[in-house]
């Protein structure tokens, strides 16, 4: 099949996806590729960090700054996808006073509100941080919902007028003097070819921006570090919990909805698909996180997973430290004289708007056009599933409608709704769009349940083992660096249900 | 010991984690079974308490529900403790949401109950009374289907320092009050028996009174003498409301005077299995009452404690003939305390007696739950279970560790209902002479 459209977008993570929607309220119209689902790259992948900048205040200035001003602004136009908890920068007593106080004065030039608390209020927030630690300062972190704000992004996209297809790999370029002609895609679910055809292309692939690159002969100064996280049964801390010291290993606690999310491991790779989670990094974030909070040393938890960024070598200096966490955005007309090119990777998710905002911006400075942005004004559509946890179990003590998921409270009913408004190409899709699978025995239960749910719609034929069987295996990535205690036990129960009941 | 609000140090430890979401519990819990308004225990107990959040308002008022029966905690395949977090969430719940008055009175008779002794045939009157009890109804919310238990005219208290002035007397007398039953004679050391304390609870010294004697008849047969440390009211009650800070105030008081009782060389018994698991595992556990552990490791059921002696060969087993078809009923809180059922066990020795046990879960009481006019339908169905097995099985009597069941038993079957204690005293006395 072949199509014209004004921007090809390729990659649907935060940042395409936030391109796609800026450009629908300009007007402009785009079409967007993402191979997998939404999200399935480093924006699925985080820790869900709401950042005030906070983590960047002392090292890179201008990124805490970006950082500060996106928190301000997602907290307006999309506050059913966060939530405002908070963040504590806690000092340890091997920590001091040294880095606390340069922290303070970073915070006050970059402009992120501080207050200082003593031992005693900080306990009296977080009863179950260490009682030993000397102090916390109180910053607007905040925790996010990677998923639902990357749904809504692309939900308003489309409303809009934008395109976005699934499951559908760019796959080929055709370059034609200073210019990209056309992009060949693939539907990887049903294998149909699309040839398209645009003014400008961008490629907003992160940690894959170099493999997109190459297929144009092009290649950009950059780094891929994995980051491994561990999820928590429980919620173990209300606030976004961060060592008060240099940013290293195992300095972070986020809560995120009925979980804690440990984080995070920095680990240099070459390849950017095939990674795991290491033994040696589930002991190092233990170690190092349950000293703010000792109770991880016995909390359960219920997954590993990991997430790549990509690094970037500033194109001038060639020394490691000017590594930075801000986004990079390249014209490739300029860098390397492809005039409908442009490059957007790196940055955070916090920083999606505003990377989006800036790529939109030069796309119109190439089209001669003075649409200005509006997404930082405009709310996202509100989504009309509960949020907050307390609101979550109030649904399901009114309602008592039927419950897919026990551990997560997801109903029939709200997985329905998805299975009828959304074209799902693939069906583990559903597992991005509720939290269905995300609780304690990650899926073990309701799996079967959902696939109950898909024949009585009728949108499964074929072999239902096969569905199965995908998702345990996915499901067992995540589960098999964390196995030990009540996890060994819950898993012998699903063996004993999955192979001995469904015969798999 | 501080009351006011409870200090993280001293909650129970929560043990969430440990649910392998197998639900397991939820083929026990009586209450869903009959109601869907109450999830069940996986989902009550450990599921939402990932939803719970500190300083948040509790949003799950099903939680009201869960009887505290323990059932759920005595089947999870992890050790969860179930009932332990339903209560704290209750208890959440409740201060929150505010208790009626109804709860209060409920909750409280060990403070008012010598008042209802005192004017016992007024107050039973009225309790029978249609009118009152649709008043008490559109007041209180205490159902008028449920028969408030009578007073009795005088207290255990009462009887029990008649009987003892009485013994005395007749030791006095060099009468020793019992007869030699064939072993080793012990009337003749009367001031050395062997002490042991009574733990005989609010609701039996008003309402049951015989129970106690016949535990004190029982006990004196078997060559002990029994004491009554200073008590009050054990707290289950309020517990069981989500109150704890009254059952703490309560366990405050009981600890060290049964601690007094226990160092001075003597174990202590009780009768109501109910006020039994509450200071055996409650007041450790969940109120963390200091040296509650020393008073659990020296308190027995009764019958618990007749085992024991059984096994020693110290039990007078010189049972009469008892021609009677009768059924029994181990309460929730006795199969909770895990020692089997030997009231069963002690019982079978007896000729003549035929004792069926019923094999049904929960009466559906739970101690002041059923009273409750909005719980009241839910109650009577959970015992709906429990009323057919006894149906079927028809004994001319009905045997039960628990005043919670026996009033519920007797409520649903309207067959005679009493503690084994009684059946084992009428089996053990030649005559009533001792039923002063
Ligand atoms: C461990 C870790 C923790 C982090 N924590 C935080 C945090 O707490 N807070 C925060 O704000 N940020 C955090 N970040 C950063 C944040 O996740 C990323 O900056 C952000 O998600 C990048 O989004 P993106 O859309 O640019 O890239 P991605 O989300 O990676 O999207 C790229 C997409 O392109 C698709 N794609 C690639 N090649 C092709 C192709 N050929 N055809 C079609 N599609 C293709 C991929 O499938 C992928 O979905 C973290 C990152 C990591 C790795
Ligand atoms: S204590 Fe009894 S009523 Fe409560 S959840 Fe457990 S089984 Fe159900
Ligand atoms: S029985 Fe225990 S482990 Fe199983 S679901 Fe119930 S609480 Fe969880």
């Amino acid at each position: 099949m072949k199509m014209i459209t004004e921007v090809l977008i390729i990659g649907g993570g935060a940042t395409g996806v936030g391109i796609a929607r800026d450009l629908s309220w300009r007007g402009i119209p785009s079409i967007l590729i993402e191979k997998g689902d939404f999200a399935s790259g480093a924006s699925g992948r985080n820790h869900g960090l709401l950042h005030s900048g906070g983590r960047y205040a002392v090292t890179d200035p201008g990124a805490a700054r970006e950082c500060m001003a996106e928190n301000r602004i997602l907290r307006k136009i999309a506050p059913h996808c966060i939530e405002e908890t908070d963040g504590l920068f806690v000092s340890l007593p091997e920590d001091g006073f040294d880095y606390r106080e340069r922290f303070l004065r970073a915070c006050d030039e970059v402009g992120i509100q501080t207050a200082l608390l003593s031992r005693d209020e900080t306990l009296e927030l977080e009863p179950e941080l260490d009682p030993n630690l000397l102090s916390a300062v109180k910053v607007p972190d905040g925790s996010i919902d990677p998923f639902v704000l990357i749904l809504e992004n692309a939900r308003d996209a489309e409303e809009h007028g934008a395109k976005i297809l699934l499951h559908t790999e760019m796959t080929s370029l055709i370059l034609d003097g200073d210019k990209i002609k056309e992009v060949g895609a693939k539907d990887l679910g049903g294998g149909e070819e699309y040839t398209i055809k645009a003014s400008y292309i961008v490629n907003a692939t992160g940690a894959w921006a170099n493999q997109f690159l190459k297929l144009a002969g092009l290649q950009i100064g950059m780094a891929l570090s994995k980051g491994s996280m561990l999820i928590t049964n429980q919620r173990l801390t209300h606030h976004v919990i961060n060592r008060c010291r240099p940013p290293s290993d195992g300095d972070i606690v986020v809560p995120n909805h009925t979980v804690s999310i440990l984080g995070t491991t920095s680990v240099r790779l070459e390849e950017v698909e095939n990674f795991e989670v290491t033994p040696h990094e589930v002991s190092l974030l233990i170690q190092e996180t349950s000293k703010l909070v000792p109770a991880i040393q016995e909390a359960r938890l219920i997954r590993a997973y990991a997430g790549i960024r990509p690094l970037f070598q500033s194109e001038t200096k060639e020394d490691d430290r000017a590594i930075s966490r801000g986004f990079v955005l390249i014209d490739h007309g300029e860098r390397d004289g492809i005039k409908n090119l442009i490059t957007i990777t790196g940055g955070k998710l916090v920083t999606y708007r505003l990377m989006a905002e800036k790529t939109s911006d030069l796309l119109c400075k190439k089209m001669g056009m003075h649409t200005p942005c509006s997404t930082h004004l405009k709310a996202l559509p509100k989504a009309n599933r509960p949020t907050g946890l307390t609101e979550k179990l109030k649904q399901f003590s009114f309602e008592r409608v039927e419950t897919l998921c026990d551990c997560e409270l997801t109903s029939r009913k709200e997985v329905e709704e998805f299975l009828k408004t959304d074209k799902l190409k693939d069906l583990q899709d559903i597992l991005h769009r509720t939290r269905l699978a995300k609780g304690s025995c990650q899926g073990g239960f309701c799996v079967y349940r959902l696939l109950g749910v898909l024949h009585d719609l009728r949108r499964i034929n074929g072999n239902s083992n096969e569905f199965l069987k995908k998702f345990l295996e996915e499901r067992w990535k995540g589960i098999r660096p964390i196995l030990w205690g009540p996890a060994v036990k819950e898993e012998e129960l699903m063996e004993g249900i999955y192979k001995g009941i469904f015969n798999l | 010991m501080k009351d006011g609000p409870m200090k993280k140090q001293s909650w129970p430890k929560k043990n969430v984690d440990v649910c392998i979401r197998c639900a397991t519990c939820m083929a026990v819990c009586p209450v869903s079974r009959v109601t869907s308004k109450f999830p069940g225990p996986k989902q009550a107990g450990p599921g939402a308490e990932r939803f719970r959040r500190m300083g948040e308002p509790s949003v799950d008022d099903w939680i009201d529900l869960c009887i505290g029966c323990h059932l759920c905690d005595m089947v999870c395949s992890s050790g969860v403790n179930i009932s332990e977090l339903n209560l704290l969430a209750k208890a959440k719940y409740l201060d929150e949401k505010g208790r009626p008055f109804r709860d209060w009175l409920l909750t409280h008779s060990y403070l008012y109950g010598w008042v209802g002794s005192f004017l016992s045939p007024f107050v039973n009157f009225l309790f029978r009374n249609s009118m009152i009890r649709w008043v008490g109804e559109a007041i209180l919310k205490i159902d008028r289907r449920r028969k408030l238990p009578d007073y009795e005219p005088s207290t255990f208290r009462q009887w029990f320092k008649k009987h003892r002035s009485q013994v005395h007397q007749i030791k006095e007398g060099d009468h020793p009050p019992f007869k030699k039953k064939g072993k080793e004679g012990f009337e003749h050391h009367f001031m050395e028996r062997k002490k042991v304390g009574y733990f005989y609870g609010c609701y039996m010294n008003t309402n049951e009174v015989d129970v106690g004697r016949a535990t004190v008849q029982v006990l004196e047969v078997n060559g002990f003498e029994v004491i009554l440390p200073l008590q009050k009211c054990c707290g289950i009650p309020m517990l069981g409301n989500g109150n704890f800070k009254g059952a703490r105030k309560m366990a405050c008081y009981n600890v060290p005077s049964l601690l007094k009782t226990i160092v001075s060389g003597s174990d202590i018994i009780f009768s109501s299995t109910s006020c039994g698991h509450m200071i055996k595992h409650e007041y450790s556990h969940l109120l963390s009452i200091p040296r509650a552990d020393e008073v659990a490791l020296h308190l027995f059921d009764i019958f618990e404690f007749l085992r024991n002696l059984k096994e020693l060969n110290g039990l007078d087993t010189h049972f009469k003939e008892l021609p009677l078809k009768a059924a029994y009923f181990a309460p929730c809180h006795l199969r909770a305390l895990g020692i089997g059922l030997p009231a069963l066990e002690i019982l079978r020795l007896i000729p003549g007696l035929t004792l069926d046990n019923i094999e049904a879960d929960c009466c559906g009481m739970g101690g002041t739950f059923g009273f409750k006019k909005e719980k009241y339908e839910i109650s009577e169905e959970i015992g709906r279970d429990l009323a057919e097995v006894i149906d079927r099985l028809k004994p001319e009597i009905i045997l039960s560790d628990c005043e919670g069941c026996r009033m519920q038993i007797r409520h649903l079957t309207g067959l005679k209902v009493s503690h084994p204690i009684q059946i084992l005293r009428d089996a053990l006395l030649p005559e009533t002479k001792f039923t002063l």
